[in-house]
């Protein structure tokens, strides 16, 4: 009855000669909250159905508290899992729904009643239990599929995109709940998404994935102010990282319009800049470029600028009144900029000097 | 509806009259002029042969539902309807979960199993007299050989072997007419609800009987109404299979009404019959509308 660490050890999975997931080698530990993010098609969906049962992995090992589950049938991995559609047995109303597991595993009537009434109680669902979940909103069948989960108090919680069915209102609200529901229980959670925003908020770690490989599992803060590799730095954030190509020569990093010297061991002659839009200061600095789009969004404004080929988008202040075609100043904060090995995509640990760039 | 008082609105009004006045038509003539004209038929005695006869009232009813063999029939006819209808929703079950499985051959299993429904009743029914046959039927000849039987049984001419021969064959005849419907309806069951009772612990049973078939419920519902009436209202199966026999041991009310009217030749009496069997089938058919509306507001 606590929580349990769940560990992927050169877990692959096939489906004929497609390949969802390879080699992927994630140890989660005790009462984390993990987020499985990437693009679709990335392995996260695939991962976490292994990880419930739902699908055999073709080769390697699953654990979950140190057992070996490949051979475990689902209902009996002590896991439990939200659906992205909730899958709410359409029938059954909102108390026989969330009671069903308990049901499954023999529990008596009395005992049944109690324990539904305490998680309703928790999800505020107690108006709602003689509903059907047709005459629910989405945002209570969310609610009543999360009940459903908890009401088993498994070791694992799997949540398969689970707010992405709701209003952005909602959906934030959700989000809050998550996290302090996280708390409450200290339960291991396995969260599938391809929201950063939702995957930056509430994971302690974060697992990138693309193209059924892990890029990167570390906390939002490192995924985000020292991404591993070109593919997380472009794929976390909004707007996006910049990514700038160019050449090192050893000391100095050189595009036709911006020049950076770094500090750097065994750096190759082709390598690429990575800027984040926060981390574009325009307005003064040794660098010009032409703004192309002005995009203000209210509490700040979005620019897009082109500087001798390399297009680069900056954020502004809101009440700044730059107009397309105008030739801007801008600077570089030396000690925010990620320099990459453009032909394994790699990070290297790089040191701007900042004398220069400032 | 405001009534049409610009010239376009009227052509409009006259336009949809038009076009609903073939179907009405065809209406009236094919289902209301029988169906009046039987409940008069049936207040006369009539001489089938020449259709002339004298107004008798009610007493065509009276003499039904004072003598032993309607309510033979009536008894007759439910006991078929219920038991080859059960069968026919079970095999079609079955069946249609069958072939929803992957298994080899999927397509032309789906197929050929339509098979009896589309052969036409007479060929079904010739085959099946043959393998029922008592002297050379392969049926008798199997079980001699199997050593379930010592002496050929007479399938068809004694009871209740009778009523368990043609409850089996109607059975076959329309059980894919429940597959059909059962098949089309499982496609549609989200996989995610198996999923979640799989996670939940449910094993093969538990997701029938918590998912799949509660998700069906609404599909047998239209398949048990349509099923029923047709296999209420059988009669060429039945007539070819045993006439009836052995004398009115299987005899359904379609038989009698056709035996009044063509063996006997009394139309009045017949109709009287058909307008009886209208009642019951009437009767049934509300309460069980009835039932499925509670079921379905609960």
């Amino acid at each position: 009855m606590s929580a349990a660490e769940v560990t992927f050890c050169k877990v692959r999975k096939a489906f004929g000669n497609a390949v969802a997931v390879r080699e992927l080698d994630l140890a989660i530990g005790a009462g984390e909250f993990v987020s499985l993010l990437g693009p679709s098609g990335c392995g996260k969906t695939t991962s976490l159905r292994m990880l419930a049962g739902l699908e055999f992995p073709t080769s390697g090992t699953i654990s979950i508290g140190g057992r070996v589950v490949n051979d475990v049938a689902p209902g009996k991995r002590d896991v439990a899992m939200v659906f992205q559609s909730y899958a709410l047995y359409p029938h059954m109303t909102v108390g026989e729904n969330i009671a069903y597991p308990l049901k499954k595993q023999g529990m008596a009537r009395g005992e049944r009643e109690a324990q539904v009434k305490r998680i309703a109680a928790m999800l505020k669902l107690e108006a709602l239990l003689d509903r059907k979940p047709r005459q629910l909103s989405g945002g209570q069948q969310q609610r009543v599929a999360l009940g459903r989960a908890l009401v088993r108090s498994p070791k694992v919680f799997l949540l398969d995109e689970p707010l992405s069915n709701l209003d952005a209102k909602l959906r934030a609200h959700m989000r809050a709940e998550l996290i302090e529901l996280h708390r409450q229980l200290g339960r291991t959670f396995v969260y599938v998404t391809h929201d950063q925003l939702e995957a930056m908020t509430m994971s302690d770690r974060i697992a990138v994935m693309e193209g059924g490989e892990l890029r990167q599992f570390a906390p939002p803060r490192e995924v985000y102010d020292r991404p591993a590799n070109l593919f997380v730095a472009s794929f976390i954030g909004t707007p996006p990282m910049n990514i700038v190509h160019g050449e090192f020569n050893g000391r100095v990093f050189r595009h036709p319009a911006i020049t950076v010297p770094f500090q750097v061991a065994g750096a190759p002659t082709r390598v690429a800049l990575g800027v984040r839009p926060e981390d574009v200061l325009l307005g003064a600095g040794p660098f010009r470029a032409t703004v192309r789009v002005v995009e203000p969004t209210g509490h700040e404004t979005i620019v897009m600028l082109e500087a001798e080929g390399a297009a680069l988008t900056a954020r502004a202040p809101a009440e700044s009144h730059l107009r397309p075609g105008e030739i801007v100043p801008f600077a570089l904060r030396a000690d925010r900029l990620h320099l990459f090995d453009a032909t394994t995509e790699l990070r290297l640990e790089a040191r701007a000097t900042e004398e220069i760039s400032a | 509806m405001k009534p049409a008082t610009n010239p376009l609105d009227r052509r409009d009004a006259w336009l949809g009259v038009m076009l609903i006045a073939p179907s009405v038509l065809i209406f009236c003539a094919v289902i209301v002029y029988p169906l009046v004209s039987a409940i008069y038929l049936s207040l006369f005695s009539i001489y089938t042969p020449t259709l002339q006869g004298n107004f008798v009232g009610l007493s065509n009813y009276a003499e039904l539902l004072a003598g032993g063999e309607f309510w033979h029939s009536l008894a007759n006819t439910l006991i078929w309807t219920v038991c080859t209808l059960t069968l026919q929703v079970v095999l079609g079950i079955a069946a249609a979960l069958m072939l929803h499985q992957a298994i080899i051959f999927r397509s032309l299993a789906r197929s050929l199993i339509l098979f009896p429904y589309f052969v036409s009743t007479v060929v079904a029914v010739l085959v099946w007299r043959w393998l029922f046959n008592d002297l050379y039927g392969i049926l008798n000849h199997l079980m001699i050989w199997a050593g379930l039987l010592n002496m050929p049984l007479d399938w068809l001419g004694s009871m209740p072997n009778a009523m368990v021969s043609i409850v089996l064959v109607g059975a076959w005849k329309y059980f894919p007419f429940v597959v059909i419907a059962v098949l089309a309806r499982l496609q549609t069951i989200p996989d995610n609800l198996y999923e979640a009772a799989t996670i939940d612990g449910a094993g093969a049973w538990g997701r029938f009987w918590d998912v799949t078939l509660p998700q069906l419920k609404d599909v047998l519902l239209v398949v048990v109404l349509l099923r029923a009436i047709w296999d209420f209202k059988e009669f060429d199966l039945i007539y070819l299979m045993t006439g009836g026999g052995p004398l009115i041991a299987t005899q359904t009310l379609p038989l009698m009404v056709y035996k009044e009217a063509f063996g006997m030749d009394a139309m009045g009496r017949a109709t009287a019959v058909a307008v009886a069997m209208m009642f019951v089938m009437l009767v049934f058919m509300l309460l069980y509308l009835r039932q499925a509306k509670q079921d379905a507001a609960k």
